[in-house]
C-alpha cells in the first residue's frame, strides 16, 4: 500500500470516530429514551411519548415556522449575494469592501442577535432616531420588529449572518468557473445582458452552490440563539421548542424532547437523502 | 469500512454495559465533625451556581473562597449553572453510571430540589452534622420548608429572599396594589407592564393564584388537583383580561427576568420584578437602573422563599463540601452576605439563637435605600406552594395565554 492509501484510511477513520460514531450514538440514545427504554424516570417500552408528540399541533406549527424563516432568509440572502457578486466583484477584490465583507463572519450568532435587538427593538437605536427626526412621537409607535409575529428580527439577523458566506462563495465561483468568458461568449452570440444574467450566470452559480444552499437551509432552520432572543413564545422555531421541552420544569417531558429531536433528525436526513438521489439523477442525465 | 465500524460500535456497547458499579465505602453521614475536617481538608470543591449577578459572584469568589482556603486549604472552584443545568448534569451522570460526580456543591431551591429528590441525586441527611446548623431558623416555615417539602437534611438553608415588584417612580406615581388596581393601571397605561416567561413570572403568577384562592392556607400542603383546576381557571380569566394591555399586547413575554430588567432600564417597560428583594439597590449601584427605581410589594403579597446548598450523592468530596457549607452559614459569613453593599441577601439564622453581640451586629447593618425594610414586607410574605403547582402553571400558561 502506498502512503496515499494510508492517508485515505486514516482520514476516513477520523471522520468515523469523531463524527459518525458520536452522532450515531447520540441519535441511538435519544431514540431509545423516547421509547422509554433508557432513562431513570422511564419504566419500559412505550409509544406514549411519540403519540403525544405527533399529535401536538404546536410541533407542526413550529416546523412550518422554521421552514418559513429559512426559506425567506435564504432567498433574500442569495439574491443579495448574487447581486453583489455579479455587479461588485471588481470592488470586492481589494480595498475596504473586500475586508468589510468578512466582518460579519467574525460575530457569533448570539452577538449578531443582540445587535439586531439594539438596532430594531421599540427602544432601540432606529426607534430613537425616528423620534429625534419626528417620524414618530412615542417609542410605542415604532413598528414591532423584535419578538414579532412574522419573525422579522430573526430573518434580519439570519440574513446578516449568512449573506457574507454566499458573497464569498459566489465571487469565488464566478472566478473559478470563468464566468467572464461565458459572459463574453453569450454576448458575442447576441444575448442581451439580461438574458446572459438569467440564462447563463445565475443558473450556473445556483446549480454549483445547490448543496451549500441546502446545508444553509438546514442551518437556519435549526438555529437556536437567534430565535431564543428575538422570537416569540409562539410560534417557536424547532430548536427552541425542543430545548423548552427538554429543560422546562417537567422532567417527565424529557422523552418527548428526545422524540422531537429524533423526528426532526429523521426529517432532515430524509430530505437530504431524497435530494441526493434526485440530484445525482439529474447529473446522470 | 462499514463492517469495521459496526464491530467497533458493538465493542463500545459491550464495554459500556459491563462497567462495574463503584460505591463510596465510607458512610459520611456517620462521621463526627473532627473526622469531617480531617477528610475534607486540602481538597478542591466544585460549586455549581447561577453566576448572573456580580454582587453574588464577588461575595463567593472574594469572600467565601479565600476563607475556606485559609481555614481548611480547600480550593473552591465555581462553575456556572442553575436549575435545569444542575438537574441535567446529575441526571446524565446517574444515567451514565458514573461513580464520581463532577460537582460537589450545588446552589438550589424549590423546583430543582424537588427534581433532584425525584431522581435521588442528593446526598443526605447531612445538615445536622454541621456545627453552625444550630443557629439556623428551621422553625421558620419560610426556611425549614422548601416549596412545602421538608428539607429533611438534604439541603442546607443559605439565604432568604422575598419577591418584589420594581417600578419607575418618575413615571408611576401610585403603583397598583391589588388585582383590580393592576387591571385599571394597565388599561390606562397599555404596554408598560408584563412578567417574564420563566421563574420570576411564574412566582408572580403563584402570588396571584394564592390571592384568588383566598389566602395562603387554601393551597398549603400537597398538590391538590381539584383546587388547582378551580382557582387556575379564575387566574387565566384574569390574565386574559390583562393580556391586551400588557407589553406587546401579551402576544409574547420576555424570555427571562434579565430581558425584563433590560426593557425596564431603557424605558420600554415601567415595571420589572425580582425574586430578590435586595436586587433593586444592587442594580442601581451597578448603574443599570436609574435612581428612580423603587421596589414594593402589593397588598396581595409576594412569595418569600429560601435558597439552599445541596451535595450530590455521587460527589467524592462530600466532607469538603460540608466544610464549605458550614462556613457559609456561620454568623460571620451570613452577616457579610446581608450587607446591602455586599449582596443584601436575608439571613437564615435565628436571631434568638445568636448571642447578644452578634444579634446587635445584624441589627446594625446599614439598611437599603430603594426597597422597603424586610420587617415591613414580611407581613405580605406568602409561602411557596407545592412544586407541582408551578409545573402546571408553566404548562397551562403556555396553553391558555401564549397559544391563545
Amino acid at each position: 500500500m502506498n502512503t496515499g492509501k494510508y492517508i485515505a484510511i486514516i482520514s476516513k477513520s477520523i471522520f468515523v470516530v469523531f463524527t459518525l460514531i458520536p452522532v450515531a450514538l447520540g441519535f441511538g440514545y435519544a431514540f431509545l429514551y423516547s421509547f422509554g427504554i433508557l432513562g431513570i424516570l422511564n419504566d419500559g417500552f412505550t409509544l406514549a411519548h411519540w403519540k403525544k408528540v405527533l399529535f401536538t399541533p404546536t410541533l407542526w406549527e413550529s416546523l412550518g415556522f422554521s421552514f418559513y424563516i429559512a426559506l425567506i432568509s435564504l432567498t433574500i440572502a442569495i439574491v443579495f449575494a448574487l447581486i453583489i457578486a455579479i455587479y461588485l466583484k471588481q470592488k470586492l477584490q481589494k480595498g475596504f469592501l473586500s475586508i468589510a465583507i468578512y466582518l460579519p463572519l467574525v460575530f457569533p450568532a448570539l452577538v449578531m442577535a443582540f445587535f439586531s435587538f439594539l438596532l430594531l427593538s421599540k427602544s432601540g437605536w432606529l426607534s430613537r432616531v425616528s423620534i429625534r427626526l419626528g417620524f414618530i412621537n412615542e417609542l410605542e409607535q415604532f413598528p414591532n420588529w423584535i419578538n414579532d409575529n412574522y419573525g422579522i428580527g430573526i430573518i434580519f439577523t439570519s440574513i446578516l449572518l449568512i449573506t457574507p458566506f454566499f458573497i464569498i462563495l459566489y465571487t469565488n465561483l464566478y472566478h473559478h468557473e470563468k464566468l467572464d468568458n461565458y459572459k463574453e461568449l453569450s454576448q458575442s452570440l447576441g444575448a442581451s445582458p439580461i438574458n446572459t444574467l438569467r440564462k447563463v450566470l445565475i443558473p450556473i452559480l445556483l446549480r454549483k452552490s445547490i448543496f451549500t444552499i441546502v446545508l444553509f437551509f438546514i442551518f437556519v432552520m435549526s438555529s437556536y440563539e437567534v430565535p431564543l432572543l428575538l422570537g416569540k413564545q409562539h410560534p417557536q422555531m424547532i430548536s427552541v421548542f425542543t430545548v423548552d421541552k427538554l429543560q422546562r420544569f417537567n422532567l417527565l417531558d424529557i422523552p418527548q424532547a428526545y422524540a422531537i429531536s429524533c423526528l426532526y433528525g429523521l426529517l432532515v436526513l430524509g430530505t437530504m437523502a431524497l435530494f441526493l438521489v434526485k440530484h445525482s439523477k439529474i447529473k446522470l442525465k | 469500512m462499514l463492517k469495521k465500524t459496526i464491530t467497533f460500535l458493538f465493542f463500545l456497547v459491550v464495554l459500556s454495559s459491563c462497567k462495574k458499579e463503584v460505591k463510596n465505602t465510607i458512610d459520611v453521614t456517620h462521621l463526627n465533625w473532627e473526622e469531617v475536617i480531617v477528610n475534607g481538608s486540602n481538597k478542591t470543591v466544585t460549586l455549581m451556581m447561577w453566576q448572573g449577578d456580580q454582587f453574588i459572584n464577588n461575595y463567593v469568589k472574594n469572600y467565601i473562597a479565600p476563607a475556606v482556603k485559609e481555614k481548611y486549604n480547600i480550593t473552591l472552584n465555581v462553575v456556572n449553572g442553575q436549575g435545569n443545568v444542575i438537574v441535567q448534569t446529575l441526571l446524565a451522570e446517574i444515567q451514565a453510571g458514573k461513580s464520581n460526580s463532577n460537582l460537589d456543591l450545588l446552589w438550589i431551591n424549590g423546583e430543582t430540589f424537588y427534581q433532584l429528590r425525584q431522581i435521588n441525586a442528593l446526598f443526605g441527611p447531612f445538615t445536622a452534622q454541621l456545627p453552625n446548623s444550630l443557629y439556623v431558623d428551621y422553625e421558620n416555615p419560610f426556611i425549614g420548608k422548601d416549596f412545602q417539602k421538608p428539607t429533611e437534611g438534604y439541603e442546607m438553608p443559605w439565604g432568604n429572599v422575598q419577591m418584589t415588584l420594581i417600578y419607575d417612580s418618575k413615571k408611576v406615581e401610585k403603583p397598583p396594589k391589588t388585582r383590580e388596581e393592576f387591571l385599571t393601571f394597565v388599561k390606562e397605561h397599555p404596554g408598560k407592564f408584563t412578567f417574564d416567561n420563566h421563574f420570576t413570572g411564574l412566582t408572580f403568577l403563584k402570588a396571584l393564584l394564592i390571592d384568588i384562592a383566598g389566602g395562603q392556607e387554601v393551597l398549603s400542603g400537597a398538590f391538590n388537583e381539584a383546587k388547582y383546576n378551580q382557582y387556575s381557571k379564575e387566574l387565566w380569566d384574569y390574565v386574559k383580561e390583562l393580556k391586551p394591555y400588557l407589553w406587546k399586547k401579551g402576544e409574547t413575554f420576555p424570555e427571562a427576568v434579565a430581558t425584563m430588567h433590560q426593557l425596564f432600564a431603557n424605558g420600554e417597560l415601567w415595571f420589572t420584578m425580582s425574586n430578590n428583594d435586595a436586587e433593586v439597590d444592587n442594580k442601581i449601584s451597578e448603574g443599570l437602573f436609574s435612581e428612580d427605581a423603587r421596589a414594593y410589594v402589593p397588598n396581595f403579597g409576594t412569595i418569600q422563599n429560601s435558597h439552599y446548598m445541596g451535595i450530590p450523592k455521587l460527589s467524592s468530596k462530600k466532607e469538603a463540601a460540608m466544610l464549605v457549607a458550614n462556613f457559609m452559614i456561620s454568623p460571620e459569613a451570613q452577616l457579610k452576605k446581608m450587607d446591602p453593599m455586599v449582596w443584601g441577601d436575608g439571613t437564615v439564622l435565628s436571631m434568638k439563637k445568636l448571642n447578644a453581640g452578634l444579634r446587635a451586629k445584624f441589627k446594625n447593618l446599614p439598611s437599603r435605600k430603594y426597597a422597603p425594610k424586610r420587617t415591613i414586607i414580611q407581613q405580605y410574605a406568602l409561602q411557596e406552594i407545592a412544586p407541582e403547582y408551578m409545573i402546571r402553571l408553566a404548562e397551562d400558561f403556555r396553553q391558555n395565554i401564549i397559544l391563545n
